[in-house]
């Protein structure tokens, strides 16, 4: 009977106790007790690399993280990454100074250039060749044969100053004696341009124009997509995407990130990097690369952003 | 040993259980049942929803922290802090359970968080989690109490951590809930088992109380209670039992009182008998024996007057002497048997008569007084009793009493006669003194007085006296004018 009685009491002590786990652990934490957040201030100051949005946020810290090792081991500081969302929002920053080195857009460098001064530091090469295309692409079910056949679909935009993703099918647009207000039933900004091809391939667009950079990149990397899109229209060759300096930077700084950029393909950590970005190495360009791309901004006009 | 720990608590349970009534016990038990079962129910619910709202709490937490970081990552990565915040903001609004959400970059800095203005201490620093984990759950001891505190890697932690705050709040709501219905519930069941033991007690005790009653009832002799059989359980078995105990004591007493009824008749007509033969005995006596013995004395004294002289004459009167005092024998032997005179004359003459009988003999002087039968004749068995019995008494007194005087008092009362009957003699001691064993005489007359009904009540002290109380019932129809 004593023994019943203990485990009776046992039981319940259990069963109270099973009510009360997990127990917490550690020191106690005031959540009442607010105070100022301390800012650590570094003493390097890192160098600060803007990617534009070509492609999407994530995918861009991937692809560059190989770049960012191998110019902090040769510049022998910290680089630091900085996306935004649009290319605008990345000129401000050059224009302002808040970053040092940038890959912007060829629409956005001759805006810049025009602008502030922005000035080229070196080109990518792909293919032994500085150009890049605009891919009219569509999902490989539809009978679209040109930007004619998508007249009152749907279409995706990258950037609002993407010049393969947003100028040059305007232009196309235009040439057909409209415009894309009036041409499409609907439009929307992806603000990258692999975000773009999984629009169209998902059936959420009816067309759209890339990078073919991009393009290939992203097919090559997902056989299954390239499987639902199809390319049906490409654009004359434009200057590739340069990699570009604001007007403030020091030219010595410019020097050395031009050298460590042009160095890369005779050092193995930089060849893995070109290789991860998927281009053969980074070459000098000059302004008139852009000329074809001036000329069809020009043609373009200004558009609403 | 355990005996030994255990007595002194049943016992002081027993103190208690025992002294109280049925309807106390079973309301004991169905409210100990119902309280018992209660608390059990509130400790496993309790227990149980604690646990399954412990890792819902737990779920909900990872859940919202992997939201988080997963529409976070963008925003860091572009360093939209705005939107950020905005989305730091709406994790808290959609989640009532969410204390704080907060984003640390990847130095672990904070980036974003929801307390407003400023950080609490060492909140950041309170749960780590690795680039590869998915995630990491800890309970955190805080002053709001405990909180479940998620954190979950942005972007495999190169664009810094999600970090969500689960206030277990919600829990202790929803138990305090819980528990309230339980408990009320209990309250409720509580109050339908006092309404059903009340029904039940009263079930239960209703036949037993019957039961008490009728056994009181039998007990004072009333055999021809029964009681009603309920219901087909074992108090009704037992009122069974009860009813076939009382047919059987009823069947044992008609048994009896039959044997008595026979017996009395028997001793009645066995007294009658008696009478009927002493009053014969005395009739010849008187009418044949002292006929001829009168006869003979009147013969001897004609004998003597014609043959007078000496001897003869000496020898004839001793004859007569002899046969005179056979005369008074036989005359007082028919008188004792059956004074005519209670035949002819009734009671109050007889016993006047039996009075100075009893001066003349015993030398004992007897009071007589005699109220309320002025010109009535009891019936005769009454008449005969009450003479034996006086008789018997003064018979009694005479012998034994050693007294100098002794009263009668007979009273006719309405529906009794009383004969009451004192002496001065040395008494006895009546409560010592058995009747039957040693006053066979007593014995008699409280058989006759019962024979007709009544009884008998004898008071006596040594050195006071006697008095014998004897209450015959005689209903006035039966009284016979003369």
């Amino acid at each position: 009977m004593r023994n019943q009685i203990f485990i009776l009491r046992f039981s319940i002590l259990l069963a109270l106790l099973s009510a009360c786990a997990p127990s917490s652990a550690g020191p106690l934490i005031r959540l009442s007790d607010l105070q100022p957040i301390e800012v650590p201030t570094s003493e390097v100051a890192p160098l600060r690399l803007a990617v534009a949005a070509v492609i999407s946020a994530q995918g861009t810290a991937e692809t560059y993280q190989p770049l960012l090792d191998y110019l902090s081991a040769k510049l022998g500081r910290p680089v630091e990454l900085v996306q935004r969302r649009t290319y605008a929002e990345i000129n401000q920053l050059i224009e302002d100074g808040e970053v040092d080195v940038a890959f912007v857009c060829t629409s956005a460098y001759v805006a810049g250039n025009d602008e502030f001064g922005m000035r080229l530091l070196a080109a990518p090469q792909v293919k032994g060749a500085t150009v890049y295309y605009s891919y009219l692409i569509v999902p490989s079910g539809s009978p679209a044969q040109g930007m004619a056949d998508l007249r009152g679909g749907v279409f995706a935009f990258t950037d609002p100053m993407s010049t393969t993703g947003r100028m040059y099918p305007t232009y196309l647009v235009q040439q057909l004696g409209s415009s894309p207000e009036r041409f499409f039933a609907r439009t929307f900004f992806t603000y990258s341009h692999d975000e773009a091809i999984r629009a169209v391939a998902s059936g959420l667009a009816d067309g759209a124009a890339v990078d073919s950079l991009v393009y290939d990149s992203v097919v090559s990397r997902d056989p299954a997509l390239g499987q639902k899109l199809r390319v049906i229209h490409q654009s004359p060759p434009f200057g590739i995407p340069p990699v570009v300096v604001g007007p403030e930077v020091r030219p010595q700084l410019a020097a050395q990130v031009a050298e460590a950029l042009m160095g890369m393909s005779e050092d193995p950590q930089g060849r893995a990097a070109l290789e991860a970005m998927q281009i053969e190495a980074f070459v000098p360009i000059a302004d008139s690369a852009y000329d074809s791309v001036r000329a069809l901004l020009t043609e373009v006009g200004d558009l609403q952003p | 040993m355990i005996v030994r720990r255990v007595n002194p608590w049943f016992e002081r349970f027993w103190a208690v259980a025992g002294a109280v009534s049925i309807r106390t016990k079973i309301l004991g038990i169905v409210l100990g049942l119902v309280l018992l079962l209660g608390l059990g129910v509130v400790i496993q619910v309790r227990a149980a929803l604690t646990r399954a709202m412990e890792v819902q709490l737990e779920e909900q937490s990872v859940s919202a922290a992997s939201d988080l970081a997963a529409r976070s990552t963008d925003l860091i990565l572009v360093n939209d802090a705005y939107r950020l915040y905005q989305l730091l903001l709406e994790t808290k609004a959609n989640n009532a359970n969410v204390r704080y959400v907060f984003i640390l970059d990847s130095e672990a800095r904070v980036l974003g968080h929801t307390f407003g203005e400023g950080f609490p201490i060492g909140l950041a620093e309170a749960n780590q989690v690795g680039p590869n984990e998915h995630h990491h759950t800890l309970v955190l001891n805080t002053d709001e109490g405990p909180i479940w505190d998620t954190a979950i890697p942005i972007f495999g932690g190169r664009a810094g951590t999600a970090r969500v705050g689960m206030t277990e709040a919600v829990v202790e709501l929803a138990l305090a809930a819980v528990t309230g219905q339980l408990l009320l519930t209990t309250a409720l069941v509580s109050a339908v088992g006092i309404g059903a033991a009340v029904l039940l007690t009263w079930i239960l005790t209703r036949p037993i109380l019957n039961l008490a009653r009728a056994a009181h009832a039998v007990g004072r002799g009333d055999l021809s209670h029964r009681v009603r059989r309920w219901a087909d359980d074992e108090i009704g078995t037992l009122a069974e039992a009860f009813n076939a105990m009382t047919d059987a004591l009823a069947r044992a007493a008609e048994v009896q009182r039959e044997r008595e009824a026979l017996r009395a008749r028997f001793v009645s007509s066995v007294i009658t008998a008696q009478e009927e033969e002493r009053k014969r005995v005395a009739r010849e006596l008187h009418d044949s024996t002292s006929q001829s013995l009168t006869t003979l004395l009147v013969g001897l004294r004609a004998l003597g007057d014609s043959w007078g002289s000496g001897d003869g004459q000496r020898h004839l009167d001793e004859l007569r002497s002899v046969v005179g005092n056979t005369l008074d024998e036989v005359h007082n032997l028919a008188l004792n048997l059956r004074p005519s005179v209670l035949d002819d004359l009734g009671l109050p003459a007889a016993l006047e008569r039996y009075a100075a009988e009893c001066l003349k003999r015993y030398g004992l002087r007897v009071d007589l007084a005699i109220h309320g039968l002025d010109g009535q004749r009891l019936p005769a068995p009454v008449e005969t009793a009450l003479y034996r019995m006086v008789q018997e008494a003064l018979t009694n007194v005479a012998r034994h009493a050693q007294a100098r005087v002794a009263s009668v008092l007979l009273e006719r009362h309405s529906e009794s006669l009383r004969a009451i009957v004192e002496d001065d003699g040395h008494g006895f001691d009546a409560t010592a003194v058995g009747l039957r064993d040693h006053r066979l005489g007593l014995y008699g007359i409280r058989e006759r007085a019962e024979l007709l009904g009544g009884k008998l009540t004898i008071e006596s002290e040594r050195g006071r006296g006697t008095t014998l109380f004897v209450e015959i019932p005689i209903p006035r129809s039966e009284t016979q004018d003369e």
